[in-house]
């Protein structure tokens, strides 16, 4: 673990060229560049309200918005994923450098993303009258855990689609379900409501749900609906970037001759 | 520092794992798993038991025939394959050419791409800015440089490319058959600069079937065959050596052999003018073959024949011990036949010799062995075609 760390450090200017070359990429050839990782969420904070209104839909919009932006991160993560190491082969082939470097940097500009909608987020949920911040200070380290779950499902997603094609679609299932089973457009105690007690535990168990309600707690100051039910997403997203790292370098010699 | 080794492979081989479905899918691992096979798996040696070194400041050339390994080894020194078993140790800075900027994104400015290339060698930034003119400089490339390389010409790009490679000053530099791209300008230019690497005292490692610019710039050469290392050490020798493996491929392919067995020939060797087993010969030479037969039975006057083709199989001369008025005698067991041609007249080029026993009236055909044994021919002397005919010119009076 130590020897990957020095080796990443090591490689930082690598890493830092890569995140700025995943967000160069996504904006090349686009006459609005850049701003379109603020005008996408700007837009979809629009979109909502309006269909809110008009289908009224029992969830209000800043709890909805606040879900799909969160969720956005973990879902961009796991698309760009496949192609992390596959999309780069010509990397991976020519030159030697440790190819954890790939996925992070890819994750890291889905962050740098994330916290430009973040930033829109955060503007409209000031302009909205309805809204009290709960406790801020603790979205760093809500943050820093999404971030981690995110590299660590990057990591399993991107080198499993070195050796398994069928990842992809896969995947695209797997994100299905996921999403609903996050309380993503509908609140919490609607999940809590509606799930039998003893299943409430297990809905933790996914480790979206106590990050997303986290989010809701900090900026929402939504109910907290117990710490050490929150504590176990946190604890299975941290083990899912152990299993990850473990999983990825057990892996890793074979990228060469699988590309 | 003077003896240090840059490159040590010791005991080193690389397996691949063939599948006859192309890629794994789920459903192939699972019935894997299950022990339901659903396409056959073979490993396959592309490197076995390779063991080389190459100090520093020296230029190793690698060569065999396609699928003896070459590339594969470079990759592995490069780190970016992994080797099943053995041990490679490099010391330094390692900068491939195994692909002209293959590290490129096609959207990505030559700048940006430049720096990310340094950036994948691990070279710090400070250095990149550093070398980034004389980068620029080498590649010719001029204004260019801040265009998306998209819009690069091929010979742009491979410029490019080679300019980050060099320009970098990496320890060690392997080359794998780049100096066949680009115009001869170009390829001036990076011989120009492999020669100004070799002055520096970097270690070279390069790849190239042409095999006069690779003995020429090498210290040590490398022989790969199927996998295995056939020797290292003299460019001339092992050129030679090669040479001569690549006859006997080739002429595998036209090789035949068939008849009723009653009498075999067990063995034939190539004589030079000094009396030394040889397969190679230059021209006048006499050329001497001793033919071991064996017959499980008596027989009465067999002939024996002989046959030169060339490459590709077509017959140039034949002969044999009936046509010759020779009398073999009745032959019982082992026993041997000498042949002399008292001069090769052949144009340079690899010649198979084919031999053959049959009975006195043609009708049993013994053993007969077609285009088995290859010879290589050099000639000093001119002339069209591919035998010399003795003939001399003059003028008539009227």
């Amino acid at each position: 673990m130590i020897a990957l760390l020095k080796s990443i450090n090591e490689r930082r200017e690598l890493l830092q060229l890569l995140v700025v070359r995943n967000l160069k990429i996504r904006y090349k050839n686009t006459s609005l560049g850049f701003f379109w990782s603020l005008l996408s969420p700007i837009f979809l904070i629009v979109i909502y309200s309006v269909f809110l209104g008009i289908l009224k839909v029992p969830i209000p919009l800043p709890v909805l918005v606040t879900g799909i932006i969160v969720w956005q991160f973990l879902a961009m993560c796991l698309g760009d994923s496949l192609n992390s190491i596959l999309g780069n082969a010509n990397l991976v082939t020519k030159t030697a450098f440790p190819r954890i470097i790939l996925p992070l940097s890819m994750v890291k500009a889905n962050l740098i993303n994330f916290m430009l909608s973040f930033v829109v987020l955060f503007v409209y949920l000031l302009a909205t009258p309805s809204v009290e911040f709960g406790p801020l200070y603790m979205l760093p380290f809500v943050v820093l855990t999404q971030f981690a779950l995110c590299l660590g499902v990057a990591l399993l997603v991107s080198c499993s689609n070195v050796y398994f094609r069928d990842t992809e679609h896969i995947l695209s299932m797997v994100m299905l379900a996921w999403f609903f089973m996050s309380p993503v457009i509908y609140p919490l105690e609607l999940a809590l409501s509606k799930a039998p007690e003893f299943l409430h535990k297990f809905l933790f168990c996914n480790p979206m749900f106590g990050i997303i309600t986290s989010y809701r707690i900090c900026l929402l100051s939504d109910a907290n609906p117990g710490a050490a039910w929150i504590a176990i997403s946190y604890v299975i997203a941290w083990s899912v970037l152990f299993i990850g790292i473990a999983v990825f370098q057990k892996l890793e010699p074979g990228f060469g001759d699988e590309l | 520092m003077g003896n240090e080794n840059t490159i040590e492979v010791k005991g080193m081989g690389k397996k691949f794992r063939l599948r006859a479905g192309g890629t794994r899918t789920l459903k192939s691992s699972v019935l894997d798993a299950l022990g339901i096979r659903s396409g056959k798996k073979e490993d396959f040696w592309a490197l076995k038991d390779v063991n080389f070194s190459v100090g520093k400041g020296e230029t190793l050339g690698i060569i065999g025939a396609n699928g003896a390994g070459k590339s594969t080894l470079l990759s592995l020194l490069a780190g970016t394959k992994t080797a099943t078993e053995g041990s490679i140790k490099t010391t330094g800075i390692i900068s491939s050419l195994l692909e002209l900027g293959a590290g490129f994104h096609p959207d990505l400015t030559g700048r940006e791409n430049v720096f990310l290339c340094g950036a994948l060698m691990g070279i710090p930034k400070a250095k990149m800015t550093a070398q980034y003119d004389a980068i620029v400089e080498f590649s010719g490339i001029g204004s260019f440089i801040d265009q998306p390389v998209k819009h690069y010409s091929s010979g742009m790009y491979v410029r490019l490319g080679f300019a980050v490679a060099v320009e970098l000053d990496p320890d060690i530099l392997l080359i794998d058959e780049v100096l066949a791209v680009g115009d001869s300008d170009f390829q001036r230019k990076c011989i120009a600069k492999m020669e100004e690497f070799r002055e520096k005292g970097k270690t070279m490692l390069i790849i190239s079937h042409d095999l006069k610019t690779i003995q020429s710039v090498s210290d040590q050469i490398l022989l790969l065959d199927e996998g295995k290392v056939v020797g290292i050490g003299d460019p001339e020798e092992l050129v030679e050596r090669y040479e001569s493996i690549t006859r006997k491929k080739n002429a595998k392919s036209l090789q035949r052999e068939w008849g009723t067995g009653e009498a075999k020939i067990a063995g034939v060797e190539f004589f030079d003018k000094d009396g030394n087993v040889t397969d190679k010969f230059m021209w006048g030479d006499p050329l001497d073959v001793r033919i071991d037969y064996e017959s499980s039975k008596k027989l009465d006057n067999p002939v024996f024949g002989f046959a030169i083709s060339d490459e590709e199989g077509h017959l140039i001369y034949g002969n044999n011990t009936q046509l010759e008025e020779f009398q073999v005698g009745s032959i019982d067991g082992k026993g041997s036949l000498k042949l002399r041609l008292n001069e090769i007249a052949m144009a340079t080029g690899t010649y198979l010799f084919s031999f053959s026993i049959h009975s006195e009236d043609h009708k049993t055909n013994y053993h007969r062995v077609d285009n088995l044994f290859p010879i290589a021919v050099e000639s000093t002397k001119e002339f069209e075609g591919c035998c010399h005919m003795p003939c001399k010119w003059g003028n008539i009076k009227t």
